[in-house]
Formats: structure tokens, sequence, C-alpha cells
């Protein structure tokens, strides 16, 4: 296609500024708290190439570094057609499939777990770019075969039910249960979505449950099953397993209405969590800013999650629709689990509060994701044209 | 391949209102949670956030101790008391600090301005408030613990230099790490507040010395008080550091130059191990473990009498005649003169349309390398300088390690100024300055001129002059062991840095003279035989060294520099030692003397006692006649 004075007028007018101008703002008031959390006086940080001194953990540092970055790979998400997402959307499913294998194979241990391929410059995560296949091959699944009004049959339901549980499964051994839900997630949620019979989802839920107690048994590491004990009872145990939910719940609630302030977060910054950058960033914006801090940024996150909602209604084509559906569940899912977790109310899976939580991968990730819903949204007049 | 998207075929609007009402159920139950959470039960979780809470305590490791040759310590810790303060616990600090300062005569200004220097770190970490106070101070904050909410005494190892300012240039002293340190890549690690070895062997150490400090989360109370310990990791001493220092002879040097501008370094010649090392004016660094007043800072710094320069390392002195020793080996090695052929002296030599004097006004009458060295005489040396020229004489000073660092592992060492034609091609730009003048040999040969050494370079040289040439790199640390006995680096080998290729029987020629310096009726360093050690004979060379008068010099700096550098026993030297009295005199009455008080001092500790017993100084005169 080519660019001329009106498209590119009528580009602007169109853009979705809201969606972006938010998409923004979040990982700003992230990179405010993380500011925080790695708080340190001793910190003699060099930033600005040197200009200033600044008592910021180089975690700071780096994360806005990554943001910096983050734009680019949007920009460049952005300019990507949907046709051609449509075409590679099976690849990019199947490479990360075999890239999943892979780093079972030849993956570096972090932790007890496999997660990481070594890739001499970089380390590469394909659980990471397993969700943004998996949620493209669903998509493209789903627009070749919608349902119809009723929803999808038991039979219908389960080919596209493989699409996720493959990649589920490969990540469960890793093991990262964390990932595995959110991908299992993002995969239920687009399908209901669409819609399933209702016999579908009863007995889906049911199944569910009974699952569960033979999971509980066999598939539960014996870490994961003492974290959701202590889910119902984290005072059992306050220095072993319910330790840190403990510690976080206390974090949380001491915010009270409006906070402790800023930089004076003494349950935060004492180092009583280990990852209180990451997973646990959440209640360290909860001690220093209150209830008027959380409520906020979760206000955010749902204007956020509309406006991804409100370009999937717009799009003309399914397949985008379906696609940006897909990032929609994945923010969720990201958003509930996490929140949830940090405020006592899920079990401890360790998953990060996405465009909040310190981390590169995952920030990039997460722009690359919000570049294709801008680019969708930009593109919502002329989806027919743009097929060759 | 049809790339024709499909069409929505069903009402997307519909299912985006469902989604969109799932989120706001969804995030309205985390907002419940949170608001039972914060609102409704915040105040209760906040008593719990501060009643329960995790506080770092950091351990500061023990330093490593320096103790001498022998094992004696010279510097220890000792516990130190501090008082802080942390804010959070103090609900009106600055009322604390009011009654703090009435309770101790303190400046009540002081207290504030300390506490405003941490005014970024967070309330909960302990802000030091006064360093090292008496055990009167402690006693009278404790017994007020409860009018003083806030306040705390903590106990820290302090350092401690057993013999005060005795060898206070060697050792160093340790204080507060600056902003300027905590940036260099050495000091990763370190925090503001830290102590670290600023000067002497404590900084050159440092890394061994430190220690590693421990840490703990500890689990305290709304009061500060410790409920319970969540994490702990023990701290790790430093190492201990033997030195090469013998403390007898140490203390002797220190003694002999007590209220004179100067240095002594003893060492063996063997080895470069340095027996003494001693700089003067000195300074305690105890001093530096409390609170250094301003005036007493700013003297040590940049007052006139630059304490803080260790003047056997980082002075630089015309050599006088004790440079003679060089040009005399350049000269025979070199053949420009037989040890017989004899030059007669009458009081100066006319040179260049002026006469340079010999020290000697009436002259030396005819005289031989022997009698040259033995009486320092200056016009020998004109017409020797004269056959050599200034390079040859620049070589063998450098082949014996003048001209350039020692290499000693200690400070920023000077390295003197050995001149020669090069040097002044290079050190001038214009060329009508550039061209060496025959006249500057003169100076140079007899030590003059543009010739500049350290006191240990003196003493490092004259040690390879009797060790057959070897030059042996001072050596201030014999051992670095950890405190747990096992030995990190168990020795330090002596190490060889040159050879000076120079015949046996030159030096001896040499040696012999010098022994002549000491004990030949008409010998210019008379003054350091030893009495109580008859049988040991020493050698040595006197200097003294005019002090040019630079512009509107004051005239006490007129006075010239006294040197005098010695070795014992003549046979089998054990010891090199050398002294400079910065505008001290004549080197043979008032350098010679400190040397011998060093070499006796070695001696009483090295053979138990002295071979006869000294009463008096009139007992002394008698006994002297045998």
């Amino acid at each position: 296609m080519m660019w001329n004075a009106a498209m590119e007028k009528r580009i602007l007018r169109t853009f979705d500024w809201p969606l972006l101008l938010t998409g923004l703002l979040i990982p700003l008031l992230g990179l405010g708290v993380l500011y925080s959390a790695g708080y340190n006086p001793d910190n003699n940080l060099r930033m600005l190439f040197g200009l200033i001194d600044s008592p910021a953990s180089p975690a700071f540092s780096k994360q806005a570094t990554f943001l910096l970055l983050s734009l680019v790979v949007m920009a460049f998400a952005m300019a990507l057609p949907p046709t051609f997402l449509h075409r590679v959307s099976y690849v990019l499913y199947g490479g990360g499939v075999i890239l999943l294998i892979l780093v079972l194979l030849f993956g570096t241990v972090v932790n007890g777990s496999r997660r990481w391929l070594d890739l001499g410059a970089f380390n590469l995560q394909p659980a990471e770019l397993m969700k943004i296949g998996a949620i493209m091959a669903l998509a493209r699944y789903i627009s070749k075969y919608p349902p119809s009004n009723d929803g999808y049959s038991f039979t219908q339901v389960l080919l596209p039910l493989s699409i996720v549980l493959v990649p589920m499964a490969l990540i469960m051994r890793q093991p990262d249960l964390g990932t595995a839900l959110v991908i299992g997630g993002v995969g239920a949620l687009m399908i209901l979505f669409v819609g399933v019979e209702l016999k579908v989802l009863v007995s889906g839920v049911v199944l569910a449950v009974a699952a569960a107690v033979p999971a509980w048994m066999f598939l539960l590491h014996d870490y994961q099953r003492r974290r959701v004990l202590t889910l119902f009872d984290p005072a059992a145990d306050p220095q072993g397993s319910g330790y840190h939910i403990l510690q976080s719940i206390i974090a949380v609630g001491s915010g009270s209405f409006a906070g402790k302030g800023y930089l004076q977060g003494t349950q935060s910054q004492l180092a009583f969590l280990p990852e209180h950058t990451t997973d646990f960033i959440f209640s360290v914006l909860a001690e220093e800013w209150g209830f008027i801090g959380c409520a906020s940024v979760l206000i955010l996150y749902a204007f956020l999650l509309y406006r991804i909602l409100r370009v999937a209604a717009k799009s003309k084509d399914l397949y985008s629709s379906m696609m940006v559906t897909g990032i929609a569940s994945l923010l969720f899912v990201h958003a509930v689990v996490n929140v949830g977790m940090v405020i006592g109310l899920l079990p401890v899976v360790g998953i990060p509060l996405k465009l909040f939580s310190y981390g590169g991968s995952s920030l990039v990730s997460t722009f690359f994701c919000l570049g294709l819903v801008l680019g969708v949204s930009m593109r919502r007049f002329q989806y027919l044209r743009g097929a060759r | 391949m049809a790339t024709k998207l499909e069409k929505s075929s069903f009402n997307l609007g519909r299912r985006v209102t469902l989604a969109t009402g799932v989120i706001i159920l969804s995030f309205t139950v985390l907002l419940g949670r949170l608001w039972h959470l914060q609102i409704l039960n915040g105040a209760e979780f906040r008593q719990k956030s501060e009643h329960n809470r995790l506080r770092p305590v950091f351990i500061p490791p023990s330093r490593g101790l320096m103790l001498d040759r022998n094992g004696k310590p010279l510097v220890k810790n000792r516990p130190a008391y501090s008082v802080e303060l942390v804010p959070e616990d103090a609900p009106d600090p600055a009322l604390t600090l009011h009654r703090l300062s009435r309770l101790i005569d303190e400046e009540p200004g002081k207290l504030d301005e300390r506490l405003r220097d941490t005014r970024k770190r967070r309330k909960f970490e302990p802000r030091l408030l006064l360093r090292d106070v008496s055990r009167d101070v402690v006693a009278k904050v404790s017994s007020r613990k409860f009018d003083l909410p806030g306040v705390m005494i903590n106990v820290t190892p302090t350092r401690y230099y057993l013999y005060g300012s005795l060898g206070a240039h060697t050792l160093g002293y340790i204080r507060e790490i600056t902003k300027e340190q905590l940036e260099l890549p050495q000091f990763r690690g370190y925090k503001p507040g830290d102590v670290v070895g600023q000067f002497g062997l404590e900084a050159r150490w440092e890394e061994f010395l430190q220690g590693v400090r421990g840490s703990q989360l500890v689990i305290v109370n709304a009061s500060g008080a410790r409920i319970g310990e969540y994490s702990y990791e023990p701290e790790r001493p430093g190492h201990d550091v033997t030195l090469t220092l013998d403390l007898p002879t140490q203390q002797a040097a220190d003694a002999a130059l007590e209220g004179k501008r100067g240095a002594i370094v003893a060492l063996q010649p063997k080895t470069g191990e340095v027996l003494a090392l001693v700089s003067s004016p000195k300074f305690d660094p105890n001093m530096f473990s409390g609170d250094v007043p301003a005036d007493v800072w700013k003297e040590l710094r940049s007052g006139s009498g630059k304490i803080l320069n260790n003047r056997a390392v980082q002075g630089v002195y015309p050599p006088g005649s004790v440079f003679k020793i060089f040009s005399a080996l350049a000269a025979i090695d070199q053949k420009v003169i037989s040890p017989q052929e004899r030059i007669t002296c009458r009081g100066g030599l006319p040179f260049g349309g002026r006469v340079f004097g010999c020290h000697k006004r009436e002259g030396h009458g005819p005289v031989n390398l022997y009698d040259a060295i033995v009486q320092s005489c200056d016009v020998y040396f004109y017409v020797v300088g004269q056959r050599l020229g200034v390079d040859r004489i620049h070589d063998y000073a450098v082949r014996f390690g003048l001209g350039k660092q020692t290499g000693i592992k200690l400070v920023d060492e000077a390295s003197g100024l050995m001149p020669s034609t090069a040097w002044k091609k290079k050190y001038y730009r214009d060329p009508a300055n550039q061209k060496w003048h025959p006249g500057e040999t003169l100076s140079v040969v007899i030590g003059q001129g543009a010739v500049t050494v350290t006191p240990l370079q003196i003493a490092s040289s004259i040690a390879a002059v009797v060790n057959g040439g070897k030059v042996m790199r001072p050596q201030l640390v014999k051992k670095i062991s950890s405190a747990d006995g096992g030995f990190l680096d168990d020795d330090f080998p002596p190490e060889e840095i040159a050879h000076a290729a120079v015949d046996e029987s030159v030096l001896k020629l040499i040696t012999d003279a010098m022994v002549g310096v000491v004990n030949d009726p008409k010998g210019t360093g008379k003054r350091v035989r030893m009495e109580r050690f008859p049988s040991i004979t020493v050698g040595g060379k006197t200097g003294t060294a005019q002090v040019v008068a630079l512009g509107a010099a004051k005239h006490e700096h007129l006075e010239d520099h006294a040197w005098f550098v010695g070795y014992a026993p003549a046979e089998n030297p054990e010891i090199v030692a050398v002294a400079l009295v910065e505008n001290g005199g004549g080197g043979g009455a008032n350098a010679a003397p400190l040397v011998k008080q060093v070499f006796e001092a070695y001696f009483l500790s090295t053979r138990g006692a002295p071979e006869q017993q000294i009463v008096s100084a009139e007992g002394a005169k008698a006994s002297t006649s045998g």
C-alpha cells in the first residue's frame, strides 16, 4: 500500500490515542514504583550517560531502557499487516512448540526450572513467544472455523482446545505452572468469547473440578501444593511457605487509604519479599500509595482492556478480532492472577503484572502485542484492500 | 493461496460488552478485597507492619592486625561506642536531639547537622550522631534511655595504634570512605560510613585488612527491640599483616628523629626487608577514630610542616656527598682514574671562569680514592667528574636504583631525579637551555645541582653496593595470614629487581673506603661508631647537602640537609640505615649519631645484650680509651 497525505490524515485522526497513552502511562507508573522498590541511598547509579547519579537500582535503569526499546518494537508490530500475521500464525505456533521441546532438552536451569534457551548473545524464554504464537494460531483457527450461533459443540471444541493444551503440557514440564495456566486461561477465554454450547460449558466446569483431584495428587509439585494450602491459612506457617503471602498482605493492608508515602514503605524496602520488583511489585504500590494508588492502577488496566476489546469489536475481519481478543485475555489473566496472588485471593503462582513488573522480555513482548492491537485499529477501514 | 480474511459473521459488539462486564466484575472483586485489607483492616495491618518488621543490621568485620617482624602487635582493634538515632523510633527527633545535646554538653546545632546530612536515607536506618564516645557518655545516655526515644548505643571495633605516632607514616590511618572513593572500582561493595585505609599500609593493604561485613535481618518490634532473627550472614575478619619492621629498631629511629624534620630508613641489604621507616614530623593515627577538629585536619593536610608527607619515600632532597659513592664507582669501574692516583686539593678548583670550592677551604692536599671518600674531598670528584662526563655518572647511579621508584608497596613514591644530557634535552623546551654545561657535571658528581633522591632510594642503593650489586625491592610485608591461621600468601620472598654489573673488586675498594669514613682518624663519620658494640665494624658515608636558596626563601631554610648512610657489620652487612635531617647542618655531626642509635637498637634486639655497658655519658668517654 502507498502512503499519501489523505491516509496520513486519516490515520492520525483514527489512531487510538487513548489506548496508546494508557499503555504508556501504566509502565511509567510501574517505573516509579520500581524506583522505590529498588531505592537505596547507597546506590550511585550513573544514569543518562553519566550525567546524573541516582539512588535508583540497576533494575530501574534497565527497565527504563527496555521501555524505550519496547516503543521501537511496538512501532514494528504496528507495521505488520494482518494478512501477513494471518499467514505466519501456524508457523509461529509450530516454531514456539519446537523451541519449547528444545528448551526441555537443552535449556538452562534457573532455580530448578528449565525455562531459558541460551543463545549466546541473549537468553530466550520460548514460553513468552509461545503466548503470542498460541493466540495467533487460535485466532486463525477460530476465524477459519467459527462456531455456529449455539457455539462450539463437544467435537468442535476439541481441536481449538488442543492448540493450547500442547504448549501447556510442555510448559508444565519445565515446570512453570504460572505460564501454563496463563496460556490455558487465555485459550479458554478466547473460546468462550466466540461461544460454546451450554452443555460444553457445564461439562467443562465439571471436568475441571473432577480433574483437580488427580492433578492435585499427581501433577502438582510439593511446593505448589503448599502454596495453594497456604492461601486458605497463611498464618499456619508464617516462616515457611506462608511467609511471603503473609508479608505481602501486611504490606498491602498497611497501605491503608492513602499509603505510607513514596519511598517510605517499610515492608517493601526491607527485602522481606524476594520478588518485590517483579511478582510482588503490586504490594509495593499498595503499601506506599494505599487504596487510592491500587484503585487508580486497576482502573487504568480496566480502561486499557476496554479500549483493546473496542478494537476487537470494530475490526472488520474475524482473525484480527480474535487476535486482539487474545491479547486482551493475556493482559487480563496476568492482571487478575498477579494482583489476586499479591492480595491473597489466589495461590502464589509467580507470574508478573504485565507492563508493571520488572522484566525486559515481558515488557517488550507486551508492547509487541499492543503494537499488533494498534495496527489492527489503524487498518479497520481498509481491511479488504489490505489483502492482495 | 487465499489471503482474503474472513469477515465477521456474528455480533462482536455483544460479546465485547459481555467481556467488559467480566473485566469489571473481576476488578471489582479485586478492589473489594483491597477495600477489605486496606480500608477496613488498614489500621490493624499498619500496626502489624510496624510491630513485625525486619531490620538489616550490618556487623562490621574486625580489621586485620598489623604485627612487627617478630609478631609483636603494632595495630589492634578496640571496642568503640557510638551514639546513633533511628528517626522512625523518635516521635520528635528535634526534641530527642535537644535533650541529648543537653545531657552530654554538646553544641545543640552539631547533632542536628549530622541528622540533616543523612536526610536522604530511610527512616528506619540508624544515623550516626557521635563516633567513639567516652564511657562516661555511654553511661549517661544509657541511664536516660527512656527520655531519648530512638537513641541507641552501638559498639563497633575501632583501630588502636598501640604505639601512638610510632611509624604513623608507614602504618597509615583509617577514616570514613569519601564520596569520590565510593565511585572507584576497588571500593565496590563499600557503603557510606565505612571506614577504610586512607594512608600508608592501611590503604595499601586495604583489601586484605578490611574483611567482609556480615549482615543480619532481625525482626524488631515497634520500639526497635529485637524480637527475633530472620537471616544471618556471619562477618569475616580481615587478614593479619605481619610487617618486616622490627619494633625496637623502629622505636629507636622514631626517638632519634624526635623534634626534627627528616626521615630514617633501615633495611636488610640481602632481602630488602625494611626494618624501620620513620618520617618526622609525625601524627597520632588514633585521633582519626574520633572526630578530627577542622583546624587539626587543615594543619595536617596543608600546613607548612607537611606532616602527612612521608619524607622517607615522598621527600626528594639533593644527596650531597653521599652520592660520591656512585661517582667513585663509575670512575673506578670506567677506569678514568686508578685507585692510587692522587689529585691535589687546594680548597677549590677553577672551572669555567669561577672556582668550585671544596668544603675544606684550606684543602685536603694530595688525595687518592680512599682519602677522597674518607674525607669527602670535593676537588677530587670535580676532576673525576670532568673525566667521566655526566652520562656515565647517570648510568651508574641508575644501575643502583637512583632516579626511579624503588617499587615499595606503601604510597605514591617519589622517583627523584638523576640528570643526564638526554634528560636535559627532554626537560627543557627552549633549545638554548637544552645544552648540558660541563659545570653542571661538577655539581652532579658531588650530589648537588639537579640530582634529587629519596631517603629510601639511598638506603636501597647503598644496600645494593654492600650486597654485591644486587638491587633488592624494599619490602614492608613479610606475610599475610587469615585470622583462622590459614596462610593466604604465606610469604613475600626477596625480590631482586636489578643487578648492577660492577666488578667485585671495585665494590670492595668502595666499601673499604666507607669503613674508613667511620673508622679512619680523618673520617667524617666517626660519630656512628657503637661504643656498646666495639666488635661490630660500621661503614658509611656522610652527606651535607646544600639547599639552594630560591628567591626570598626564609633564612632558616638555607641550612644544609644532614645525611648519613651506614651499614653494619662491615664484613657481612645485616642492616643499612640512612638518616636525613632537613636543614640539620653537617651530616657527620647531625645525621651519623641518629644512625648509631638505630644500629644500637637493632643489635641490642638481635644480639640480646650489649658487649659493653655504658653507665653514663661520662663513663662512656672514659671507656672509649681502649
